[in-house]
């Protein structure tokens, strides 16, 4: 019944060349497609990286100031962030610099113009030394020159074109007249004909966009931004300085938003890079079902289905596309409820194409995890909003506690959805432009500035209903006034939405990203484990019999099956075939179920079985470790196929317990049988010669580490007394329960009883089959030390000595491994290295004299040993090896778990706490909200009324002066960075002449 | 309406729709809310939140339902959702056989995670697809008048196997042996038709030890501060503001 997942494995914390191309909008690598055509797919070559600390300024004089900040070379990018991070932005292209020239400037000055695609003129001054600007500089340059080669200067302009922008700046008398221009899919020949305006555009082109575009100041918001993208570049080069954000968050105007959005967000850089891509996609996938296909299609209706646009086939068909095109790109995510919500948003403004990237952008980066199948990431941001609160309005939260009431009744929807599913779109949408232009962070601080200016109620709340009540109230209400009362008309004019973008932004301004990255860091591990441990509860619970194990027991089985398919992922043919899933109901009827293949398997017995394991005890002198490794034997695929009872070649969880079942409680009697059975590869009763010896070969395989003859006695005498018994009873079968005469063609030769017989009459045999045989499974936890198992996660080690404290800081697998080697290498030199096979039985090493194994011991390792953590060493006779029968819970052969650091072991202990109250989960709240309608988005079908691009008829002469009231309301103090002097240098760039 | 002396009986109770994705669990709640069966038009993300009130001889309940999205992957968000319920309507869909074992599941779930009184329902959904012919107009009348966990089937109501059953993946004898095997209401239902819908809900709030939350809750109705203890004990304020939702009929 249950599938097991783990994917949350790679749910790591972003590196810092991942944070530095999330802040920068760039495309990773691995969200970036191999392109259908070849000539962009070598574009994987080396990826030249390097900063610079440098001055930027614009190539005109007033247009804005000079920052200092860093100069990123990102090939095929160029990027600049001002030292706040927050003023100055911008991510170049490398494709769309049209010329680099050094400046002739004073003495010591290094500077650089470069001139833009859209002609603008950057200059920057690298402020590093001289011999890394002269590096940055050759980078530079070769960059370039790959770009050239690769012919992506060509590109931009045709590119451009699809940009509306472009027609927004050059004709923007005309615009009126791309009214019914819906633009979705212009394809990007390089020879788009004369047709200037093939702008990509969404579906309010034709169906309207939501609001009063009277209202929303449309016509004064284009002038506003045809201005600023005349003279800071746009699209592909667009700078990004203080105006820009102050501009986005007085909010987008419908026409442009679209294309800002893609902008803001770097998914233009994914269209641009990627031309043809989503259409081949579609192509490529033509006719065929994903296993989202069915999902999709529920909700293709209820998806902001008050906006015309979705009340339409064509509006309905975009939204497929492109949820199916994502999910046949990313079938393991697929598709996710809520996607649907964002898609059918961002389509009102934006082409499939274009809103395909973008959505790429947002699961992929944005909003990482969010839309996963475990939901991770979700979680993880709820976890950390409820923090923030915790932090920022604590007695909301405290009283939130004290009534049990749950944040993420109201927050998840309003994260997982952008809160497009909680408030009127036409709010909505401007905090999605301040999210895509400022970050994620804004969804935190939004989020916090809602609680806070409902703090007086919300301290009234006393339960989730009351609280979600509330907030649907408070929604609703978001275009009135936030101070009805007051005597100002300007304080009257400022509605509640306004109030909040202002709370929001400014007295959450503490809300950073990287507070927010703090945070994510701080929950993570938490969030993984409670999910994990949810996980595996619903796998225990919907196993068809738990057999004689208990719960705990079964939990036991399932974490050492977890492990080994963490280092040996089951192969995907388990999982259902992405594409070829027929929708029929029989597809539900029989659900993918996890099933792991025998390379897993083998890990896993080696994690239960003692026998299936090489364990060698390793000293140098400086710590003593235990290294592990899985052991292949014909016997373990033996086993493999002897539990696959389904005959499917692999094994689920269920089958793994039904196997363990068979061996794990059982007495002499039914071991001996099982045993028997096992070997018995026809099933007819008896054993052949050849089976015969391959059983003696198993017994050979586990008693391989034994120290001591007494086994290999025990096994040879087996042997012979086996063809001995066997060779007597063949003519005349003795025992009463034996079959009719064997017939001679399949050499039956060796049956139950007479088995039985042979092993009963050795003592070692019995009390293996008796005792050790069950006592060699062991379902606690090992301590780990896999080589390859250090994936483990938040677990233990088994190294002690000198430096076993060191050991808990040492991080990662690999610094474990060279910490390993090192010391190794150390102990060798200074005689200390020892290695020592572990037995896996451990019991009758004393019987007989060690012999053979005892010359790999020298007298040094006795001691060693003795001194480590090994218990079993009975230090009076020197290395004999007893196993520890009398403590429970470690078998034999196994290193004490004393190695274990206080530190770690409190870890354990709180991870085992927080596995069993969930805490996320069900601290969590339960969200809802069904979407209520909103008057306030209905179209007007009124003429937009910004053709003349003039001010609006019924509004006061001021209305540009208006929206810049709200935007001064954002207007923050920018820092520079730059001393006047330097402001002087920067200035004096600009007419500097180019250097011959 | 007496608004203000039935608010002074109504007891809030808690409850979750749960079941794998189509069988209907957002229609039943649509049947019950507001008596009408039509494509579900309200995207929602993580689970839907309505209230109704059903009256119970001289007392009203206010159901505060919590309809949850089925998609598999929200699964793990369902606790949040079940947390403290008082009662849990466990969904499958008659004519998918698979829908039951996911039923299955959820029960198990809930008793072992949620509210160890919860009530448990198991409906089994879209009956008017297996009986098209013997559905009779009258269904919401009759009702039968069985107690809990009375495992009588309604009288009468089961059409004869067979016939116009071919749709039929789940037979009504299994899932009522099962549901009295694992102590649940049990109730076969068409959120199209209305079938055995109210009967769902009024047996479920028959079962709800609703002396038993009005004692727990009259203690400490006091508003500021009331709840500090009740982190997992169940949950059920004394709604004292009804008037504030007039719309909400009543159609029990
Ligand atoms: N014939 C019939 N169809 C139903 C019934 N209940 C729901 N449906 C249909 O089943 C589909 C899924 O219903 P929905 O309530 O969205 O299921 P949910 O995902 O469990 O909430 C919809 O197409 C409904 O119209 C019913 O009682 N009879
Ligand atoms: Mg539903």
């Amino acid at each position: 019944m249950s599938t097991i997942s783990t994917a949350l494995r790679n749910f790591k914390e972003p590196t810092k060349d991942e944070l530095t191309e999330i802040f920068f909008s760039i495309p990773s690598a691995a969200s970036t497609p191999p392109a259908p055509k070849d000539e962009v797919t070598n574009k994987t070559e080396e990826v030249e990286r390097m900063e610079i600390n440098a001055v930027m300024s614009m190539g005109v004089h007033g247009e804005e100031d000079s920052y200092a900040g860093k100069l990123y070379l990102i090939a095929p990018y160029l990027t600049f962030a001002s030292l706040d991070r927050k003023s100055v932005r911008l991510t170049l292209p490398l494709s769309t610099i049209r010329r680099v020239e050094r400046l002739n400037a004073r003495a010591g000055i290094y500077a650089l113009s470069l001139a833009l695609w859209h002609g603008s003129k950057i200059i920057v001054q690298l402020t590093s030394l001289r011999p890394t600007a002269d590096l940055f500089c050759s980078l530079l340059r070769d960059a370039l020159k790959i770009e050239l080669q690769k012919g992506q200067m060509k590109k931009v302009k045709p590119f451009v074109k699809t940009c509306y922008s472009e027609t927004l700046v050059t004709e923007s008398a005309t615009v009126a007249d791309q009214e019914h221009e819906d633009g979705s899919l212009i394809a990007e020949e390089k020879d788009s004909g004369p047709r200037e305006s093939t702008f990509h555009g969404g579906l309010g082109l034709r169906f309207k966009f939501p609001g009063d575009p009277r209202k929303l100041r449309e016509a004064s918001k284009i002038k506003l931004w045809t201005q600023y993208l005349k003279t800071h570049g746009r699209n592909l080069t667009l700078l990004r300085y203080p105006q820009c954000t102050r501009l986005v968050q007085v909010g987008l105007p419908n026409r442009l938003r679209g294309e800002m959005w893609e902008t803001l967000s770097g998914s233009i850089f994914l269209r641009f890079s990627n031309p043809g891509y989503y259409e081949q996609l579609l192509k490529d996938n033509e006719g065929r079902t994903s296993a989202s296909t069915e999902d999709i299609e529920k909700d293709l209706h209820r998806s902001l289905p008050e906006y015309a646009g979705y009340q339409s086939e064509d509006g309905i068909s975009a939204l497929r596309r492109v949820l199916q095109a994502y999910a046949f790109k990313n079938p393991e995510l697929g598709y996710c409820q809520a996607m649907n919500i964002l898609a059918a948003a961002i389509l009102i403004y934006m082409s499939e194409e274009q809103a395909f990237w973008l959505l790429e952008v947002l699961c992929d980066r944005l909003l990482p995890g969010y839309y996963a199948p475990s939901m991770h990431g979700t979680l993880l941001d709820q976890r950390v909003f409820e923090s923030l609160v915790q932090r920022c309005l604590p007695m909301i939260h405290d009283h939130f506690q004290a009534v049990d009431v749950q944040l993420s009744v109201a927050s998840l929807p309003w994260f997982l959805s952008l809160f497009i599913n909680s408030m009127p779109m036409i709010f909505a949408f401007r905090i999605v432009d301040c999210f895509f232009c400022m970050g994620p962070k804004v969804l935190f601080q939004v989020g916090t500035a809602i609680l806070k200016i409902n703090g007086e109620k919300l301290l009234q709340v006393q339960d989730d209903g009351h609280f979600l009540h509330l907030m649907r109230d408070y929604f609703a209400s978001l275009g009135e006034s936030a101070h009805p009362d007051s005597n100002d008309p300007r304080a009257r004019a400022i509605t509640r939405f306004q109030e909040l973008l202002l709370v929001s932004f400014r007295e959450f301004a503490v809300v950073t990203e990287e507070m927010i990255q703090g945070e994510r860091r701080r929950f993570r591990s938490e969030i993984i484990h409670s999910i994990e441990s949810f996980a595996k509860r619903s796998a225990v619970r919907n196993l068809r019999t738990l057999e004689r194990f208990t719960k705990d027991q079964a939990g036991l089985v399932y974490d050492s099956l977890y492990r080994a398919m963490c280092v040996f992922p089951p192969p995907p043919a388990t999982l259902p075939p992405p594409s070829l899933l027929t929708t029929d109901d029989q597809a539900g009827a029989d659900k993918p179920e996890t099933r792991i293949g025998l390379k897993t398997f083998q890990y896993f017995l080696s994690e239960v079985a003692t026998w299936a394991r090489d364990e060698k005890i390793v000293s140098n002198g400086f710590q003593q470790r235990v290294d592990r490794s899985v052991a292949e034997h014909e016997f373990i695929d033996r086993l493999f196929f002897f539990w696959d009872v389904s005959c499917r070649g692999a094994l689920s969880f269920q089958d793994l317990i039904s196997g363990l079942d068979g061996v794990m409680f059982n007495g002499l009697m039914e071991n001996i049988e099982w045993f028997f059975n096992l070997h018995d590869k026809n099933k007819d009763g008896f054993l052949t010669k050849d089976e015969v010896l391959t059983l003696s070969e198993t017994f050979l395989f586990i008693f391989r580490y034994e120290i001591g003859d007494a086994y290999l006695g025990a096994v040879s005498r087996f042997m012979s007394n086996a063809f001995e018994y066997g060779d007597a009873l063949l003519p005349q079968p003795e025992e009463g329960d034996d079959s009719p005469a064997p017939l001679p063609a399949n050499q039956p030769y060796l049956n139950l009883a007479t088995f039985r017989m042979v092993v009963l009459a050795d003592e070692i045999l019995e009390s293996f089959f008796e005792t050790d045989l069950t006592a060699s499974f062991r379902l606690d936890p090992l301590p780990e030390s896999f080589d390859a198992a250090a994936t483990l996660g938040p677990s233990s080690s088994s190294s002690s000595g000198i430096l076993g404290d060191l050991w808990s800081t040492i991080a990662t697998d690999s610094n474990k491994k060279m910490f390993n080697m090192f010391t190794d290498e150390i102990g060798k030199a200074v005689g200390k290295h020892q290695v020592v096979h572990k037995p896996s039985i451990g019991r009758y090493t004393t019987l007989e004299e060690p012999k053979a194994r005892e010359s790999l011991l020298t007298p040094g390792m006795r001691h060693s040993v003795s001194r480590g953590s090994l218990r079993s060493i009975d230090e009076k006779d020197g290395v004999r090896l007893t196993p520890e029968r009398t403590t429970p819970g470690i078998s034999p052969g196994r290193v004490s778990p004393r190695p274990v650091t206080p530190t770690q072991e409190k870890k354990r202990e709180r991870v085992v706490s927080d596995g069993d109250s969930m805490p996320l989960i069900q601290k969590a709240a339960a969200a809802l909200l069904e979407r209520p309608q909103f008057e306030i988005d209905h179209v007007e079908s009124e003429d937009e009324g910004d053709d003349a691009f003039g001010v609006g008829e019924d509004e006061d002469e001021g209305v540009d002066e208006n929206v810049m009231d709200e935007v001064d309301a954002f207007l923050e103090a920018h820092d520079s960075g730059l001393t006047e002097a330097d402001k002087e240098v920067a200035k004096g760039l600009i007419d500097a002449k180019p250097m011959k | 309406m007496a608004e203000s002396s039935a608010a002074d009986k109504s007891v809030q109770v808690k409850l979750v729709l749960l079941g794998e994705a189509a069988v209907g669990k957002s229609s039943v709640v649509l049947r019950f809310v507001s008596n009408d069966f039509q494509p579900n038009k309200e995207p929602t993300i993580g689970a839907a939140f309505l209230t109704q009130k059903c009256r119970l001889e001289d007392r009203v309940l206010r159901y505060e339902i919590w309809d949850t999205a089925g998609q598999e992957r929200f699964h793990s968000l369902a606790p949040m959702y079940y947390r403290n319920a008082q009662a849990a309507v466990v969904v499958y869909d008659i004519t998918k056989a698979s829908s039951l074992e996911k039923a299955k599941s959820w029960v198990k779930e809930l008793q072992r995670q949620a509210n160890p009184n919860i009530v448990i329902a198991l409906a089994g959904n879209k009956l008017d697809l297996v009986s098209a012919a013997a559905s009779s107009s009258s269904a919401s009348g009759d009702v039968s008048e069985d107690e809990a966990d009375d495992a009588t089937a309604t009288p009468g109501e089961a059409p004869a196997a067979g016939e116009s059953d071919s749709l039929r993946q789940v037979p009504r004898e299994e899932a009522q042996a099962y549901a009295t095997e694992a102590g649940l209401l049990f109730f076969e239902t068409s959120a199209k038709t209305g079938e055995g819908i109210v009967d769902l809900f009024t047996e479920i709030a028959k079962k709800i030890p609703i002396e038993h939350i009005l004692a727990s809750t009259r203690g400490g109705a006091g508003r500021p501060g009331a709840g500090s203890s009740r982190a997992n004990a169940p949950r059920a304020d004394v709604n004292l503001d009804d008037s504030t939702k007039p719309k909400e009929a009543c159609n029990c």
